[in-house]
C-alpha cells in the first residue's frame, strides 16, 4: 500500500487548498513545502516591530457572510472562515497620472460609475454604455457556466460570442476615446501581470465585477493567517505537512506518478501527485528525462515565464495621513495608454514604471503597531535583466531602483521618505529564492488571451499527476486558492469512479 | 474543445496563434537546473570551504579565514553573518558569526571567534580546527547593515567585545572602498590589554579623516590613560558630534544593550536610527526579564515529537539545542529569534520566550515558537 493517498508538492495557495480539501474527503495526504512556512507568496516576514504582508493586497470573491461570495464558500467549507477577521475596503483603487488625472473608484457600481463620469464627462453616455455590457456579458458568461453545452448558442449570448476572445484594450477602445479613461478601466492589468493589448477582456472585466460586487477584502494577521489556519484543517483531518523539505524528484513509472524523493533521501509513495510549482520545474527538474510526455514539453513551450515584481516592504514611524495617504490603494502612472511603462518591464530601471503604493492601515488600524504605517510598494518586472545581473552589481542595483521608487513616492507623498524605520527590498531573484519559480515568476506564465480561459493548460500529461496554483490558471488569491480547491474534487471524484 | 468555443470570435485566430507559438516554442529542457543555478549565487543552501589561514588577533580571539571550496562566494552586505555547520562533541549544530571581512573582496570570507566561558562551539572553532581543514556554513543572511535608502551618512557604531567584527567588515568597506560616510566607533572592552582589531582600528583611524575610534575600558589598568567606564549617554555626547543626524548600530553582548539603549533612549535617538544586531541566549537564561519564580533551569521534562521519539529537555536549554543533542536535524539560521527556519509548532505544554523573538502574528495564534528562543516549562508535545 502507498503511503499516501495523494502528495501535494508546494504549501502556496493552491496546495494548501487542495490538500486540506483532500483530507477533509477522507484521503491521506502529505503536504511537502521547501520552505519553513506554509503560504508561499500568502506569507509575511518580520522586521523589527513590523509584521510585512509579502503578497495580498485586495482579497477578491468574499462577499459578505450573508451572500457568500465564491471565495468565501470555500474557505467556510474548508473551515477557514470563521478563524478569520476579515476586513472590507470601501474603495476599488485610486489611480494617478501625475497632471492628467488622479481618480479614486467607490467599490459599487453606481458609485464607480458617477466617480468616472464626473472626472471624464464628455464620456458620460460611453461609461454608461460599458458598464452595460460589463454587467450583461457577466450574465451570460454566468449563465453558460450553467447551460447545457447543445444550448449555447451565438442567439441565446450575443455578447458572449463577440467579445469573449477579445483583449482589454480592443474593447476600451471601442467604447471609449479618452485614453486616460482607458487607462483608468484597464487597472487591473497590473493584478494580470500582462498589458491591456495582449490580456483577455474576460479577465480584466471579471476583476472588475468581482470587486464591486463581492468588495475587496483583507484580512487580520494578512495572508499568513489564511496559510496557517488552511494547514491547521489540513492538519486537523489527518494530513502531514513537511516543512523545510524540497521535492528532489518525481518517480514515475509506465507515465503514472508514484511518488517522490525527497531532499533528505526519504521516499513517500502515492498515486496522486499534485504540484503547486511550475509545469518547468515539475517536468524538466523533477522528472527523468525519459519520463517527461513529449507533448508536456512541446504544449509547455507556446508559455513564456510571466513576470516577477521589484517590491518595497516599508514601515513607517508614523500614521498614514500623516505623510498624505488617503486611500489604500493607489497607482501611479507615468504616462498615459501605459505603454512607455510595459516597454519597462523588461529593463531593471524603474524611473517610468506604473506602480502600486498600498497602505492597509486606513481600513484596518492595527495592520502595523499603533502610531505607524505598513506600506507596500509593487513594481511589476521581468526576472531576465535580473539573472543577467553580474551578483557583485546586486546590491547597489538594488538600492538604486529603490531609491527611484522612494524618489516617485516622496514627490506623492511628502516628508515620506523621513518616516521610514523598517524597509525591505525584494527583486525578482528574492522572488525566486522563495517562490522556486522560474523568472522569480508571482503570475506564473504570462496570459494572454491564447494562454487563458478555454487554452489554459491545466491538463497533465501523466496519469496521477495533477497542477494547482498560478501556472495552469488565473494568477491572485481567489483564482489559485480556488484552483487548488477544484483539483482537489476532480481527484476526489477520479479516485471514487477508481473505486466503483 | 467544446464546440461552441470554436463558434466565438477570434477563435480561429487563436487557434492559429497558438500552433504558431507552439512550433516555435521554447524547449524548456534547456532550462533544466537553471533556478537553482540563479538562486545558488546568492543564497545557496551550504557553502564548503576550506580553512586556509588562522590569524591569531589576541590571546582569546581568533579570526579564520575561508575560501570556498568552490571557487564561489555570494556576495554580501557588511554586517551579515554566516551560521556555521559542525559536528562537535557527536552533536551536530551550529552557531552565527558575522563575516568580519570587507564585502569588496570574495576571495574569502572571514570569521572571528573570541573565546567564551564554557563555549560549546566557540571551543571547537579556537581549539580544533586546524589550517587546511574544511567547514560548512549557510549563505550569507541578516538584516544587520548599512541601508543607504534610509539611514544617515554618519554612523555611530556601538560595539562590545566580539560584537565588533561585523563594524570591522563596514569599517573595512568604508576604507576599502573610499566610501563618503562618517563613523565614529565606541568599542567596549573589559581590559585595555586585549583589545581585538586594536592596531587596525587604530590604523583605520589614523589615515581616515571620517573615521573615529574610541576604545572604551571598563576595568582598566591604573596606567590606562583613554576613556574609561561604559558607553553612557555621557560618552555618546562627547564622541559624536550631532546625534541628530545619526544612525546607530549596537552590537555586542545581552548585558551591553540593557546598558546602551536606555541610553540612547535617554538622549531621544528615535527607534528608526537605532539598528540592532540580534544575539543568541548565550548565558543564564534563568536571570532573563520574565523567566518564571520558582525555575532553576536545571529541570528536565519529556518532549514528545508527534510521529516521531521522546527526548529529554531541560529548562534552562534551548529547545533547539535539546533537540540537536537528541541528534535531530532542525534547520536553523540566525540562532537568535528573528529568522524563524527553527519554526516548530507546540501543540501542548508551555516555553519560556525570552525578549527579542520576532514570531509572526500567525504564529502566536496557531502555537507555533522559534525553538533557538524556547525554554520548556513542562512537559511537551511538538510538531517538527
Amino acid at each position: 500500500m502507498p503511503d499516501y493517498d495523494v502528495i501535494v508538492i508546494g504549501a502556496g495557495n493552491g496546495g494548501l487548498t487542495s490538500s486540506a480539501m483532500l483530507a477533509k474527503g477522507g484521503k491521506r495526504v502529505l503536504l511537502i513545502e521547501k520552505h519553513n512556512v506554509p503560504g508561499g507568496c500568502a506569507t509575511s516576514f518580520r522586521r523589527g516591530r513590523f509584521e510585512f504582508e509579502v503578497a495580498l493586497h485586495q482579497l477578491s470573491g468574499m462577499g459578505s457572510q450573508e451572500k457568500p461570495g465564491p471565495l468565501r464558500s470555500i474557505l467556510r467549507e474548508l473551515e477557514v472562515e470563521e478563524k478569520i477577521d476579515w476586513v472590507w475596503m470601501h474603495n476599488l483603487y485610486r489611480m494617478v497620472l501625475p497632471g492628467r488625472f488622479d481618480i479614486t473608484l467607490p467599490a459599487n457600481k453606481e458609485g464607480a460609475i458617477s466617480a468616472l463620469q464626473s472626472n471624464f464627462p464628455a464620456e458620460k453616455e460611453n461609461i454608461k454604455n460599458f458598464f452595460d455590457l460589463v454587467y450583461s456579458y457577466i450574465v451570460e458568461w454566468f449563465k453558460i457556466t450553467q447551460t447545457k453545452q447543445d444550448d449555447i448558442s451565438r442567439e441565446k449570448f450575443p455578447l458572449y460570442f463577440k467579445y469573449h476572445l477579445k483583449t482589454a484594450q480592443e474593447v476600451v477602445e471601442e467604447f471609449f476615446t479618452d485614453q486616460n479613461l482607458q487607462t483608468v478601466i484597464n487597472f487591473y492589468w497590473c493584478y494580470l501581470g500582462v498589458p491591456p493589448k495582449k490580456i483577455a477582456f474576460e479577465a480584466m472585466i471579471l476583476c472588475l465585477f468581482a470587486y464591486i460586487e463581492f468588495k475587496p477584502y483583507h484580512l487580520k494577521g494578512g495572508s499568513q493567517m489564511m496559510s496557517a489556519a488552511l494547514t491547521e484543517t489540513l492538519r486537523k483531518y489527518g494530513g502531514d505537512v513537511r516543512f523545510n523539505t524540497p521535492v528532489e524528484s518525481i518517480i514515475v513509472k509506465d507515465n503514472r506518478v508514484c511518488g517522490v524523493v525527497a531532499g533528505d533521501g526519504e521516499r513517500y509513495t502515492a498515486p496522486y501527485i499534485v504540484s503547486n510549482i511550475s509545469p518547468v520545474h515539475t517536468y524538466v527538474n523533477l522528472m527523468d528525462p525519459s519520463d517527461i510526455p513529449p507533448e508536456a514539453l512541446y504544449n509547455l513551450g507556446s508559455n513564456r515565464i510571466g513576470v516577477s515584481a521589484f517590491i518595497l516592504y516599508i514601515g513607517l514611524d508614523c500614521p498614514p495621513r500623516e505623510v498624505g495617504f488617503t486611500e489604500s490603494m493607489n497607482v501611479f502612472c507615468s504616462e498615459a495608454g501605459l505603454d512607455e511603462g510595459f516597454l519597462g518591464l523588461k529593463t531593471i530601471d524603474t524611473e517610468k514604471d506604473p506602480f502600486i503604493v498600498s497602505c492597509y492601515n486606513l481600513d484596518d488600524p492595527h495592520f502595523s503597531p499603533e502610531g505607524t504605517s505598513q506600506v507596500a510598494v509593487v513594481c511589476l518586472k521581468y526576472g531576465e535583466p535580473w539573472i543577467e545581473l553580474p551578483p557583485e552589481q546586486y546590491h547597489e542595483t538594488k538600492y538604486r531602483c529603490a531609491d527611484t521608487l522612494l524618489r516617485r513616492i516622496e514627490s506623492q507623498f511628502p516628508g515620506f521618505r523621513e518616516h521610514i524605520e523598517e524597509i525591505e527590498a525584494a527583486t525578482p531573484i528574492t522572488c525566486m529564492r522563495y517562490l522556486g519559480h522560474p523568472g522569480g515568476a508571482i503570475y506564473g506564465f504570462d496570459k494572454e488571451v491564447k494562454d487563458t480561459g478555454y487554452f489554459f493548460q491545466t491538463r497533465s500529461h501523466v496519469q496521477g499527476l495533477y497542477f494547482a496554483g498560478t501556472w495552469t490558471g488565473w494568477d491572485g488569491f481567489q483564482p489559485t486558492l480556488s484552483s487548488g480547491y477544484s483539483t482537489a474534487r476532480k481527484i476526489l471524484k477520479q479516485m471514487s469512479m477508481e473505486v466503483k | 474543445m467544446k464546440e461552441f468555443v470554436k463558434q466565438l470570435d477570434g477563435y480561429d485566430e487563436v487557434v492559429r496563434e497558438i500552433d504558431i507559438s507552439r512550433k516555435f516554442g521554447i524547449d524548456y529542457r534547456a532550462d533544466r537546473g537553471k533556478t537553482r543555478k540563479v538562486i545558488d549565487r546568492y543564497h545557496p543552501d551550504v557553502i564548503e570551504y576550506t580553512v586556509t589561514d588562522i590569524i591569531e588577533e589576541t590571546p582569546d580571539v581568533k579570526t579564520l579565514r575561508l575560501v570556498s571550496k568552490s571557487g564561489y562566494l555570494p556576495p554580501f552586505q557588511a554586517g551579515q553573518y554566516i551560521n556555521v555547520y559542525a559536528e562537535v562533541q557527536g552533536i551536530r549544530t551550529s552557531r552565527p558569526y558575522s563575516i568580519s571581512s570587507s564585502p569588496r573582496q570574495r576571495a574569502y570570507y572571514e570569521i572571528t571567534i573570541g573565546r567564551v566561558e564554557n563555549g560549546f562551539f566557540s571551543d571547537f572553532l579556537l581549539g580544533k580546527i586546524r589550517r587546511g581543514d574544511s567547514l560548512k556554513s549557510s549563505g550569507p543572511s541578516g538584516n544587520f547593515y548599512f541601508n543607504p535608502l534610509f539611514h544617515r551618512k554618519n554612523s555611530v557604531f556601538i560595539a562590545g567585545g566580539t560584537g565588533i567584527t561585523p563594524f570591522m567588515s563596514m569599517m573595512r568597506e568604508i576604507c576599502d572602498a573610499g566610501l563618503e560616510r562618517r563613523v565614529t566607533l565606541l568599542y567596549g572592552s573589559r581590559t585595555e590589554k586585549n583589545i581585538t582589531f586594536n592596531d587596525e582600528l587604530l590604523d583605520m583611524a589614523s589615515r581616515f579623516g571620517n573615521v573615529t575610534y574610541i576604545p572604551v575600558i571598563s576595568e582598566p589598568s591604573q596606567r590606562y590613560s583613554g576613556k574609561k567606564g561604559f558607553i553612557d549617554s555621557n560618552r555618546i555626547m562627547e564622541s559624536v558630534p550631532d546625534i541628530v543626524d545619526c544612525t546607530f548600530y549596537i552590537c555586542g553582548p545581552g548585558a551591553m544593550y540593557d546598558f546602551c539603549l536606555p541610553q540612547l533612549e535617554a538622549l531621544n535617538i528615535p527607534g528608526k536610527r537605532i539598528r540592532k544586531e540580534m544575539f543568541s541566549s548565550s548565558g543564564d537564561i534563568t536571570k532573563e526579564a520574565g523567566w518564571p519564580a520558582g525555575m532553576t533551569g536545571k529541570e528536565t521534562f519529556n518532549v514528545t515529537i508527534k510521529g516521531g521519539r521522546n527526548i529529554k529537555a531541560t529548562s534552562g536549554e534551548t529547545l533547539l539545542s535539546s533537540l540537536e543533542r537528541a541528534g535531530l536535524v532542525v534547520p536553523v539560521n540566525c540562532r537568535s529569534g528573528e529568522c524563524s527556519m527553527c519554526r516548530i509548532k507546540l501543540v501542548s505544554g508551555t516555553v519560556f520566550q525570552p525578549r527579542g523573538v520576532l514570531l509572526r502574528e500567525a504564529d502566536v495564534r496557531f502555537g507555533y515558537v522559534h525553538s533557538c528562543k524556547a525554554y520548556p516549562l513542562e512537559d511537551l508535545e511538538i510538531i517538527l
